[in-house]
């Protein structure tokens, strides 16, 4: 199939280059309830992604490229798709650009092996060990879990030579623990995604969320203050590196793209911040070579090669993050996708770190800032006032600022963790954030 | 049996999905087949640049073998005759069934249904699609030279199912648009944005905008370059309808969704028929609702659609279901078990979720507000279904004072509080209604298209 799908596009003299990418996807599903398996399932897909770049002229008569896409299915009809796309790609007026070179892949570990040898009884075993990680637990009870395998096959041909492929997986781990009786009960919910089952890392994760379910059993009222904030984990890992899924504000100001229309404050050269930098300095990697980190690969959707970007370092812009069409615009190197997010670790341990009263959040509701200013308004779900007298757990109440305000007043912790997209210090301690209880 | 506009390949495979069917049944109690395909296409036209994204397709074939107790599927990339049959028989030999379970496969019913539309986006060309947004883009550009970006948007999108089990052989060819006008402005303060959406079950017929209505964007766009923070604390609060929704999505929709009963995850399972908020507070779900953005003709287990009351008159009546957890619970099925797509397993979800409508004329509402906010445009949620803490997020409000709207703008807006003493606050209902489209997600993921919506709403809540 792919052999047609090349030769079909090999022949159209209307197309100035192509990509195609076949995707094979097999994964395995399990939902389990307290005491039984609510569903098993398979999934398995198979299909081809064909990009074509055309040339012509714009409403103006200008020269333009415009890109058309298709999917095809194994079996299906090949040459009316690619008219398709070619019609379109005509259609769509961009400046003139090209698609990427072929250069030397980068070997960047993606699959987890031990899953693939036997993907639903890995699943399985998943479950079975997070039952038996909360068994040490008696406070508090597993009363759902899902995991979810996915093993992908991505072969990548273009008409510049780019003939790769890569194959990678994806982990999913969700559970919820309950503690407590009647009105006064509490839960928590857990949400993980890793390339690797060993990544999951349950035994720690296990107890951090035991810990916090019984902290929320005991939590009252918010506090009122505007002084330090210490984040750790996970929590801290998606305030800088945003969802997994869908990125935060440091994506986005880094953009090529928004370079290019003019909607990023920020410039090569000069501070990412508004005003001075308190705290320590901070310095930033876009890593999509990070050993399984859940947006790194060998190559993107384009074939641009995995990179290590050096995108902020001592508090300036030093990079955009641009595929090939922006980066041809800019006159800058292709980056590719931004991939995971690296950060520098501090100088201080997190003993040190947590030694003076704080409060600490150890868990939001959604830690969602507006995507260009930064600004936030975010509920608490749990967090601790730590006052030198003791640790006493509380819920409600927001945490007010400005992501990048925050960001120039922090200290990192020395110690590090990986969470999914995130490689950096494992705590921070925010020098000067608002609780409104 | 009208047909309507499948595909090809899963009108070929729908003669021998009733053998499937009777094949899943020789071993399980209950066994269905399910033919979706998902297709969407994305045009944006800004200030820079012009794309058409395709989405990764996702289609496929479901098969569902049920004993009551665990569900088991296999779900099949594409329409191959071959892997249909396979897949039958590698579903039966890898599961063992509890016998004499008892699952209700519904009502008996044939039946084909389409999305009504004047303009179908599939009859109209891509260049007419792509001149369309490129002259919204230049409307909105002409209307203030701080305009640095007017990124317009359309994405369409077309379900196709056909679902089978003993009772049922129906399909559906639902077709949904969706338009949205982001507006960005610079100032001496920084890079700021606004936007308005329209979107629905229909053809492009509903995509227009006056221009007024985009005048208002690009208005509070630049307002924002000026907006204030606004003081934490409690206030009295008029929430416009996109507002209201996300309020009653995030309380009495994702905690009443019953996966979460069966989880022990929804302090409303001890609640039901008991009082959640003020007698003026009514909480519909359905599917049915006409041309909504979240609208459907069954659901993906067959059920069709029909409205589900969830609060009456402030007491909790009932929960939203699927298959799986009515049966579970033993509680009658709701239409409201839906898939992200083929490659995902169904849940009960929510559809057009709503505030009933009250009779107060928004003008007299507005009127009894001395000291206040009004909160026009809603940017996102999030549910808390055991503490029914809620949080939604703003994009920003107007001061109210003496009854009156003024023109101070506060940004952004987080909304807080405990879910039983917001609904017990309500003390007015006006008498419009709208509904806000969107998409919703189960924890980060199975994200499905939706509305939330209702009338203006006042209350009583905490701000920050």
């Amino acid at each position: 199939m792919l052999e047609k799908i090349e030769q079909s596009l090999k022949s159209n003299p209307e197309i100035k280059a192509w990509n195609v990418r076949h995707v094979i996807t097999r994964g395995s599903q399990q939902y389990d309830l307290a005491k039984t398996t609510e569903a098993i399932r398979e999934v398995s897909s198979e299909h081809y992604t064909i990009d074509v770049l055309c040339d012509s002229l714009d409403t103006e008569g200008k020269p333009s490229s415009g890109v058309g896409t298709v999917t095809v299915l194994p079996g299906g009809e090949i040459n009316q798709t690619l008219d398709q796309a070619v019609l379109t790609a005509k259609l769509v007026h961009n400046e003139p650009y090209d698609f990427p070179e072929p250069s030397s892949l980068p070997d960047v570990e993606l699959a987890d092996h031990d899953y693939l040898k036997d993907p639903p009884g890995s699943i399985e075993k998943v479950l079975i060990s997070l039952k038996e990680q909360t068994a040490s637990y008696p406070h508090v009870r597993l009363a759902a879990a899902e995991c979810f395998g996915q093993e992908k096959i991505t072969h990548l041909v273009s008409s510049k030579g780019i003939n790769a492929q890569q194959n990678t997986t994806e982990m999913y781990l969700q559970w919820v623990y309950l503690a407590g009786e009647g009105e006064g009960e509490v839960e928590t919910f857990t949400e993980i995604y890793q390339r690797r089952i060993a990544d999951f890392n349950l035994e720690e994760k296990a107890a951090r969320r035991a810990k916090y379910t019984s902290g929320l059993l005991l939590a009252e009222g918010p506090p009122s203050q505007i002084g330090p904030v210490l984040v750790q984990g996970g929590t801290l890992a998606s305030m800088v590196a945003g969802e997994v899924l869908s990125g935060s504000l440091i994506q986005t100001l880094s953009a090529g793209e928004m370079k290019y229309s003019g909607e990023t404050p920020w410039e090569i050269g000069k501070s990412i911040f508004r005003g001075d930098v308190k705290g320590d300095s901070f310095n930033i990697w876009a890593n999509r070579q990070l050993p399984y980190g859940m947006h790194s690969n060998a190559f993107d959707a384009e074939g641009i090669p995995a990179q290590r970007i050096a995108l902020i370092q001592e508090n300036k812009l030093e990079a955009y993050i641009s595929d090939q069409r922006f980066s041809s615009y800019l006159d800058i190197p292709a980056t590719g996708e931004f991939g995971n997010i690296e950060l520098k670790p501090g100088k201080i341990s997190t003993e040190e770190l947590t030694r003076e009263p704080h409060i600490e959040i150890a868990e939001f509701s959604w830690f969602n800032p507006n995507p260009v200013t930064g600004d936030f308004a975010c509920e608490i779900r749990l967090g601790y006032v730590v006052d030198g007298k003791g640790r006493k757990p509380f819920k409600g109440g927001l945490l007010l600022g400005n992501l990048l305000d925050a960001l120039a007043d922090v200290t990192w912790s020395s110690e590090t963790g990986f969470y999914s997209n995130y490689l950096g210090p494992s705590a921070a301690r925010f020098n000067n954030l608002q609780i409104a209880g | 049996m009208q047909n309507n506009k499948l595909k090809p390949e899963m009108n070929q495979l729908r003669p021998i999905l009733g053998d499937v069917v009777s094949t899943l049944e020789s071993k399980a109690p209950y066994g269905a087949a399910v033919l979706t395909s998902r297709e969407t296409v994305k045009y944006l036209v800004d200030n820079n640049q012009e794309r058409v994204i395709v989405g990764d397709p996702t289609a496929g074939v479901i098969l569902t073998a049920f004993d009551g107790q665990t569900l088991r599927e296999k779900a099949i990339g594409g329409f191959d005759k071959n892997d249909l049959i396979q897949g039958t028989k590698d579903l039966l030999r890898d599961s063992s069934f509890v016998k004499n379970g008892k699952v209700d496969p519904g009502l008996e019913r044939k039946h084909d249904y389409q999305t009504t539309m004047e303009n179908d986006p599939a009859q109209v060309p891509t260049n007419e699609k792509l001149e369309f947004l490129r002259e919204m883009n230049q409307r909105v550009n002409k209307i203030d030279s701080r305009i640095v970006n007017a990124r317009v948007s359309y994405v369409e999108f077309r379900e196709k199912t056909i679902f089978r089990n003993r009772a049922a052989d129906i399909s559906q060819d639902v077709q949904r648009v969706h338009m949205s006008i982001m507006v960005t402005v610079k100032g001496n303060k920084g890079v700021v944005f606004d936007w308005t959406s329209k979107c629905g079950t229909a053809g492009l017929e509903i995509l227009t905008f006056t221009d007024e209505e985009l005048e208002t964007v690009v208005k509070n766009a630049i307002k924002l370059l000026e907006a204030d923070r606004i003081e934490p604390g409690e206030y009295t609060v008029v929430t416009a309808p996109g507002v209201s929704g996300v309020i009653c999505h995030e309380s009495f929709g994702h905690g009443v969704e019953t996966d979460m009963f069966l989880k022990e995850r929804a302090k409303a399972a001890n609640y039901i028929d008991r009082r959640v908020g003020s007698d003026l507070v009514n909480i519909y779900d359905d599917p049915g609702f006409p041309g909504a953005f979240g609208s459907y003709f069954f659901d993906d287990e067959g059920v069709s659609a029909a409205s589900t009351q969830i609060v009456k008159n402030g007491i909790f009546e009932r929960g939203l279901t699927d298959l799986y957890s009515a049966t579970a619970l033993g509680i009658p099925r709701s239409p409201n078990g839906r898939r992200q797509d083929f490659s995902r397993k169904v849940y009960p979800r929510m559809s057009n979720t709503f505030f009933g409508s009250g009779d107060t004329p928004l003008e007299e509402l507005i009127g009894r507000v001395e000291n206040g906010i009004y909160l026009p445009k809603i940017s996102s949620g999030m549910e808390d279904p055991k503490g029914w803490g809620i949080q939604v997020s703003c994009h920003y409000g107007f001061e109210i004072r003496g009854g009156k709207m003024t023109d101070k703008m506060f940004a952004s807006i987080g909304l807080t509080g405990y879910v039983p003493d917001v609904l017990a606050s309500v003390s007015a209902v006006s008498s419009d209604f709208d509904l806000v489209g969107g998409y919703c997600g189960k924890g980060t993921k199975e994200v499905v298209p939706v509305t939330d919506g209702g009338p203006h709403l006042l209350m009583k809540v905490r701000l920050g």
